[in-house]
């Protein structure tokens, strides 16, 4: 079997506009994961029990359901009874996915500072909202750097889960190509060191911010 | 919704629970036995057997698991490998699994403080004597954890196979989507019917944790 690697230098165009998407879904998901984690994170740590079983409900049922059949009820139910695209759909499907994944993130980052240091900023006299700020969140961004990376690196895979609603990012440009050029090894190749150097991107930028929120001593 | 049509769509989409159930046992245990070695090279002396773990895990943990699928599917046969669909999918998730849980065995094996070796040698005790009786017992309270929340994803992961054609209940329900465009109730009958799945997967764990609990 002779392999032909021109197809994917004929490809190429095509090819990176299927990397775009693939950022755009990955970028604006995990955005919304983020934001919704916190929340989620938040609220399951409330003095509310109200608010404590909503945040463990949520994270309980979307990581107890595959990304497919989130994205499957995102795009046939709530897209078509909204009108959202696709990519929309795709976005709000893989966000909600990735905010029950962040929220446990942050909150084991959360947690993993001494107790000790909320009773003593307490005792100073400090409000929640100040030592959140200035001693908490400081101390936890160090531990929440690296899990939530590894996390953006699996969220960046999953968006590949998107070419079962149509929307034709990376994996689903390279499916049609393989279709049309009966070159399918040299293609899905090509698309896995797409990949495999967007990965590596990620894993450079997570030593970047570890060094740059590492403990000065 | 429709609590007809939900009731229609349950036996329609359980009779793809059997593939998905088998697909994920398959994977699991040839995953796991692949995970093993895997780990046992990159704690080797050799250093060519390391460079091939650490290959392999950075290989299959650097692209998407649906891309292995479509490769297994599409590209294998032009090389002359005609596999099934199911097959194809297990293949795809068996290495998946091997690349993620030999991480996962590897943390646990070096978890082992390094001076209980030495004492197990000054014991007399032989390398696999001290793997089986000293690594093993403490590692796998560590590993189990990790384990089971991988063992819990490839479940859930067993879905993307309907992009591959192996009808499991992903793929049944998107033919109940195209022929009766209806789509909450058999969504929600799938969501439901994971959701169970991945429950007692949850339960099951935190019992085997416990049974693995120091006893002190």
């Amino acid at each position: 079997m002779e392999l032909d690697w021109g197809v994917v230098v004929r490809a190429f165009d095509l090819l990176l506009k299927g990397t775009w998407l693939t950022l755009i879904l990955f970028f604006f998901s995990m955005l919304l994961g983020s934001v919704l984690g916190l929340i989620l994170a938040l609220m399951r740590m409330s003095r509310y029990r109200v608010a404590r079983w909503l945040s463990l409900g949520y994270i309980w049922l979307f990581r107890g359901i595959p990304v497919l059949v989130i994205l499957f009820f995102a795009f046939f139910v709530v897209g078509r009874e909204l009108g959202l695209t696709p990519v929309q759909s795709g976005i709000l499907g893989l966000g909600f996915s990735a905010a029950a994944y962040i929220a446990e993130i942050i909150r084991a980052g959360i947690i993993s500072v001494d107790p000790g240091q909320f009773e003593a900023s307490e005792s100073l006299g400090m409000t929640k909202r100040h030592y959140m700020r200035k001693i908490i969140i400081p101390q936890s961004i160090r531990v929440i750097i690296p899990t939530y990376m590894s996390n953006s690196i699996l969220v960046l895979k999953v968006t590949s889960v998107a070419v079962a609603i149509g929307i034709v990012e990376l994996t689903g440009i390279t499916r049609q190509l393989s279709n049309s050029t009966t070159r399918p090894i040299e293609l899905f190749t090509a698309a896995a060191g797409i990949y495999v150097i967007l990965t590596t991107v990620i894993i450079v930028a997570q030593e970047v911010l570890e060094r740059r929120f590492a403990l000065k001593t | 919704m429709d609590w007809d049509i939900v009731w229609e769509s349950v036996p329609l989409i359980w009779k793809g629970a059997g593939a998905t159930v088998t697909m994920f046992a398959w994977a699991l245990v040839i995953g796991t036995v692949g995970a093993f070695a895997l780990s046992l090279m990159r704690l080797s002396a050799a250093k060519p057997l390391q460079w091939f773990a650490i290959g392999f895990g950075w290989l299959f943990r650097g692209i998407p698991l649906l891309i292995l699928l479509f490769f297994a599917f599409f590209a294998l046969p032009e090389l002359g490998i005609l596999l099934s669909p199911f097959l194809a999918a297990v293949l795809g998730f068996s290495l998946w699994t091997a690349a993620y849980q030999a991480e996962v065995i590897r943390s646990g094996i070096i978890s082992v403080p390094p001076g209980q070796a030495e004492a197990a040698e000054a014991l007399g005790m032989t390398r696999a004597h001290y793997m089986r009786r000293i690594v093993i017992p403490q590692g796998v309270r560590i590993m189990m954890p990790p384990y089971t929340g991988n063992a819990i994803t490839l479940l859930k992961q067993t879905s993307l196979a309907t992009l591959v054609t192996v009808p499991e209940m992903a793929l049944l329900t998107q033919r109940i989507f195209s022929n009766n465009f209806q789509f909450i109730e058999p969504i929600f009958v799938l969501g439901v019917i994971y959701l169970g799945m991945t429950t007692v997967l949850l339960i099951i764990s935190a019992g085997v944790e416990h049974a693995f609990r120091l006893k002190v």
